[in-house]
């Protein structure tokens, strides 16, 4: 397409976008609030997910190994724990460690602990922290399957209830964007569809003198884009300062929650690009798609 | 330049618009195509604009099968004709000038050609000092040589006139006549679709009739007043 055609359809297009402003107003209206629907379903969505990540990460399986283990078969076992892959710690704690840990947990009595100083009954165990918790049966067989391991204690239930809550909040989010961008489609459709009838005259004019689909399209095309994309800088102006807020009043918070948002609420300056960009590809594709099944009756003449 | 072999149409409804017509248009030549309504004049040039495919039979234009143009190949089919409607069919919120460059924008053609060829056909239709009118400060007979002008304006082979006097006074209807054999003496094959018997009898064209559907009479009238 030549440049003065493409900047004069592209004209007719928003012209078309000014002259039918309330129908604009009120697709960009709809539009707006599906986006920002979307937009609070995938930022919950991303929260829930740096939560769950957050609490996973503190994720913790104790590997006991062998009470009469060898210096040389500590140091294997050592070396084949270290060699799994998906592993984020790995912290080796000796009996001795233990009988410390747990003197401290009850200094008063520590004195009752004493004997054990001559016989240890606590076992030398690693503390491993699983990356992902999906790995966590793999990883666990593996531990098990070193020789020189007595016993895993994974934390299976842990692992479990985190994974259901991830993979719940996901599902949610995903049926939401898929049944809002079904109603933004309709919603563009609809305008464009006035559009055209509107200018259905011209459109069979444009037919007569020879003017190819792709021509007659494009002025639609950027009437519905630009529509898609008034709706994603609204609506991530407006999700981006409720968010803004939360964030404000999340750092209010005092104690548990404070400890526990305050680490795993997305901050903006992470967030912020990633709604705009994806709002004005997903108002573009949406606007795109709304005019491509709404103008090809029109279009055989 | 335009064929008709054996070409039969039948619409989806059964209706037998066209039946086995057969006839041949010469590059440069003026023809009227004469028909009451109803006679199959408008699938005529359906069939031409390739708006409408032959049930049977084929329509040639300069050798081309058109029954067998690809969907993509119809435009550039339509930008060597140059169609004049009844009803003159401009767009009531474009300025004159608008109305003839719109032919020219939608064809990708550079806006300074643009600049240059509007303006021109303007004056050869002589609108030139009306070109930034709206249609509706236009008379009838304006605004159909505003129509004629779109069609000229991308220089085309072809010119078809569907009743191109039916909206307007019969002493205009002479003076579009009179520009449209003006256009065909520069070599322009010109078409007029028309029901007026009077009007195309005036002329000592070609006149080929059309009745339920068939070809029923195809001769120069030697008796017209007019060249």
């Amino acid at each position: 397409m030549r440049g003065s055609s493409f900047r004069y359809l592209s004209k007719q297009g928003l012209h078309s976008l000014v002259a039918n402003r309330l129908m604009t107003l009120a697709s960009v209206g709809v539009l707006t609030a599906c986006l920002i629907l979307v937009g609070v379903a995938t930022l919950f969505s991303a929260n829930v997910d740096s939560l769950v990540e957050y609490l996973g990460e503190q994720n913790e399986t104790v590997v006991y190994i062998g009470k009469d283990l060898s210096e040389e078969q500590i140091a294997q076992v050592d070396s084949q724990i270290r060699g799994i892959s998906g592993l984020s710690a790995v912290t080796y704690v000796s009996k001795e460690e233990v009988l410390e840990t747990y003197k401290g947990y009850m200094e008063e009595y520590a004195v009752l602990f004493d004997d054990f100083e001559e016989d240890n009954p606590f076992r030398a165990n690693y503390r491993v922290v699983v990356e992902d918790l999906n790995q966590l049966d793999e990883i666990v067989a593996q531990l098990e399957a070193i020789e020189g391991v007595e016993d895993v204690s994974p934390p299976t239930e842990l692992a479990s209830v985190f994974l259901s809550i991830q993979r719940a909040v996901n599902v949610g989010g995903w049926v939401l964007v898929a049944v809002l961008s079904l109603v933004s489609i309709v919603v563009i459709s609809n305008t464009i569809r006035i559009t055209v009838f509107a200018r259905r005259k011209e459109i069979s004019i444009m037919k007569y003198v020879g003017a190819t689909n792709a021509f007659i399209r494009w002025p639609f095309f950027v009437e519905g884009m630009s529509v898609g994309l008034i709706a994603a800088l609204v609506s991530s102006g407006v999700v981006m300062g409720a968010y803004a807020i939360v964030l404000h009043y999340a750092g209010d918070l005092s104690g548990f929650w404070n400890s526990l948002l305050g680490v795993s609420l997305l901050p903006l300056s992470q967030v912020w690009y990633w709604l705009l960009g994806g709002f004005a590809a997903f108002g573009i594709l949406i606007g795109s798609l709304g005019t491509a099944t709404s103008i090809h009756k029109y279009l055989e003449v | 330049m335009i064929e008709f072999e054996d070409v039969t149409k039948v619409y989806p409804g059964g209706n037998t618009a066209l039946e086995n017509v057969n006839l041949h248009i010469d590059k440069g030549e003026f023809v009227f195509v004469l028909g009451h309504s109803g006679a199959g004049k408008s699938t005529f040039l359906k069939l031409i604009l390739r708006e409408e495919k032959a049930t049977s039979g084929r329509v040639l234009i300069d050798g081309k099968d058109l029954g067998r143009m690809k969907e993509r190949e119809v435009p550039y089919l339509r930008r060597r004709m140059g169609v004049v409607f009844q009803d003159f069919r401009l767009i009531p919120t474009m300025t004159v000038y608008d109305n003839v460059a719109f032919a020219m924008r939608v064809t990708n053609i550079a806006e300074d050609k643009i600049r240059k060829r509007v303006p021109y056909v303007l004056g050869l239709v002589g609108l030139a000092q009306k070109s930034d009118r709206l249609p509706e400060e236009l008379s009838g007979g304006e605004q159909q040589r505003v129509a004629l002008a779109r069609a000229l304006v991308h220089s085309p082979q072809l010119i078809i006139a569907d009743e191109p006097t039916g909206n307007i006074d019969p002493e205009l209807s002479l003076e579009m006549m009179e520009l449209l054999s003006a256009i065909n003496s520069v070599g322009i094959t010109v078409v007029v679709v028309t029901h007026e018997h009077e009007l195309a009898y005036r002329f000592s064209k070609r006149i080929i009739t059309i009745d339920h559907g068939a070809v029923v009479g195809d001769a120069v009238n030697k008796q017209g007043v007019k060249g």
